[in-house]
């Protein structure tokens, strides 16, 4: 991901990584609104001050925006169930209906929140947060080797929740 | 990894996150749009100096209606303040003026309220106007700072 140039209009860039950035976002906050909140306070601070700093800005802004989801929560008063509620809100989709149809879409979808939520987070900062497993590691303070297997095992469940949806479906 | 985990990671690397909103967009342009547009207090941070000239033509004014002749004869007659006024401030004649571009910045993006993007240039000049009374020599020289800005729209390829 390349960093931002002092001419670059925030629009473009924002076109580009937001989206992915508020499906991180959408980790550690229990409705769409949350992560939006979450997505312009990390934004706005990293563009505002961050943008000229070394190191790879996608790690930068969702270590922010991580940041900003637990201020949130703390402020909220309901980080205990944080956990617990993240990703609840079902009636905001996380995708575009980009595979075979939207059913497929749905059913990948729902699979998703279906795994344990510890993978889930490494699955969603790897696959559309394009970090590095190291980064993934340093970010959610796990060793490489954890977040690997954290990845493989979401994989994995994953792949098993599809299964068995096509067997009951 | 086997073939059937890889199919799967490629699956859904082809799953494109959902768009934030519009009201995200917005409130984001909101907040990084420059102070200096966004407050509306910032026109009367220099209107102030509109009345610098004003101020200043009154002081020399009142400065030579003040002053004592210089060689008042003992017969003359006085003419009434007023008269005396006006016939001094007639004869300040405007002899120079100058506007001198001192600094040029360009401010990047901003966005207008209705989200076209537009670049934003600030432009700062010193304006001097000078005034001589010819019979008298006398001169009154005004020196303002002018800040101007300009916010051009552009259109994104």
């Amino acid at each position: 991901m390349a960093a931002p140039s002092d001419n670059d209009p925030w629009q473009i860039w924002f076109h580009q990584y937001g989206p992915k950035l508020l499906l991180c976002a959408r980790q550690w906050t229990r409705s769409f609104a949350d992560a939006e909140d979450v997505v312009q306070e990390a934004f706005v601070r990293f563009w505002r001050h961050q943008r000229a700093l070394p190191g790879e800005p996608m790690a930068l802004l969702v270590t922010s925006v991580r940041r900003a989801a637990f201020d949130l929560a703390r402020r909220e008063g309901r980080r205990s169930v944080r956990e617990e509620k993240a990703g609840a809100d079902f009636d905001v989709s996380d995708f575009h209906a980009a595979l075979d149809g939207d059913e497929r879409r749905s059913a990948v979808e729902a699979a998703l929140h279906r795994i344990p939520a510890e993978q889930r987070e490494v699955l969603v900062l790897k696959i559309w947060g394009e970090l590095t497993f190291e980064q993934i590691a340093r970010e959610l303070e796990l060793s490489p080797n954890t977040a690997a297997s954290r990845y493989r095992y979401a994989l994995a469940a994953l792949r098993k929740e599809l299964s068995s949806a096509d067997c009951h479906g | 990894m086997d073939d059937e985990l890889q199919s799967l990671e490629t699956e859904l690397q082809c799953l494109r996150p959902a768009d934030p909103s519009r009201a995200l967009l917005t409130r984001i342009g909101r907040d990084l749009a420059p102070p200096a547009i966004a407050r509306p207090g910032f026109a009367w941070r220099w209107r102030w100096l509109g009345a610098l000239p004003l101020a200043a033509a009154c002081v020399v004014v009142w400065l030579q209606l003040s002053r004592p002749p210089v060689s008042p004869t003992a017969n003359a007659v006085q003419k009434p303040l007023t008269e005396v006024a006006a016939d001094e401030s007639a004869l300040l004649k405007p002899v120079a003026a100058e506007n001198i571009l001192v600094a040029a910045r360009d401010e990047g993006f901003v966005t207008l309220a209705d989200g076209t993007p537009a670049r934003r240039e600030r432009r700062e000049f010193i304006e001097t106007i000078t005034w001589r009374n010819p019979r008298t020599r006398a001169s009154l020289t005004w020196t303002v700072p002018r800040e101007e800005v300009r916010v051009v729209p552009v259109v994104l390829q």
